[in-house]
């Protein structure tokens, strides 16, 4: 059950996504596409995320509705443009290698960054301080 | 140089200057989403998540993902070199004909292999797998639901019309 609550969570936002998003920048542009995330994604991470629409447990792989966003574009545009999704590819996979050098670099930042390290009792942190 | 960085590859639809700026582009929004996201829903709860959509992605949907010629002139500028020029760090393929490729694919790979960094030795490729019916879920939905968002372009009703 889980599992259909992801992928109607993925649909919702997907739909809102591209229903909402190119009209808003066609009538006002920049401001229009900036405030159009402030309002698709708030919500749809709200419900997806921080309501727990999308299945994701402490300690597993993160599923994040972006994966949604974007199947739902390829799947936009093919059925509304005709566009073909060979076209898409090597586009996708350039985003691909992005995103996974990008996570690669954010796990070595979360490992060792001293911001990122659990919380010490405050008594420690005094002793530090004392040197 | 600049000559082979900017020259059309025709069987990638892109050329090398563009697959430069895809990959930069969605490495920029992806860090930034892992880094601070979860950072600002612990200082400031839904909040902070609700804030984080419009200040992360929004910031990143200018840099990556707008278009000239829209906006103000919603009937497009053409660039004096002919066609419409995109702006945006990641590139629609084949010169805008291929189908729209968002940044969140970035955003998605880029915490599943946080997440897959994070997870012990060994257990690894268990929880990799784990995930996949999930990821299968969420792409198959977005699937679905933007499909039946690009049927409206074949509903046929001309109102007011409009062509």
């Amino acid at each position: 059950m889980r599992l259909v609550a992801t992928a109607i969570g993925g649909a919702i936002c997907g739909a809102l996504c591209f229903g909402i998003w190119p009209e808003m920048w066609k009538t006002y542009g920049i401001l229009g596409g900036w405030i159009t995330a402030a309002i698709v994604i708030s919500i749809c991470w709200y419900m997806n995320h921080w309501l727990g629409i999308v299945w994701n447990q402490p300690g597993r792989i993160w599923v994040d509705q972006g994966w949604a966003v974007s199947s739902a574009g390829i799947a936009w545009a093919m059925v509304r443009f005709n566009s073909q999704f060979r076209h898409a590819v090597p586009v996708i996979l350039c985003c691909l290698l992005g995103g996974a050098l990008a996570g690669i670099a954010a796990a070595q930042v979360k490992k060792r960054h001293p911001g990122f390290q659990p919380a010490r009792p405050p008594a420690a942190q005094k002793e530090d301080a004392r040197g | 140089m600049v000559e082979w960085a900017v020259r059309y590859i025709d069987w990638l639809g892109m050329s090398p200057v563009s697959v430069l700026t895809t990959v930069f582009g969605a490495f920029c929004v992806t860090f930034v989403v892992i880094i601070c996201w979860s950072r600002l829903v612990d200082d400031f709860g839904a909040i902070g998540g609700m804030m984080a959509a419009g200040i992360i992605v929004g910031t990143f949907w200018v840099m990556n993902h707008k278009l000239p010629g829209f906006g103000i002139h919603p009937e497009g500028i053409p660039h004096p070199d002919g066609g419409w020029k995109q702006f945006g760090l990641i590139y629609q393929g084949f010169r805008g004909a291929s189908p729209w490729v968002d940044m969140g694919t970035a955003i998605g790979a880029g915490l599943w292999v946080c997440g897959l960094c994070g997870i012990p030795q060994g257990q690894k490729l268990r929880m990799a797998a784990e995930s996949v019916p999930r990821l299968a879920a969420a792409i198959a939905g977005g699937a679905v639901g933007g499909a039946i968002m690009g049927l409206v372009g074949w509903t046929g009703a001309n109102l007011f019309g409009y062509r």
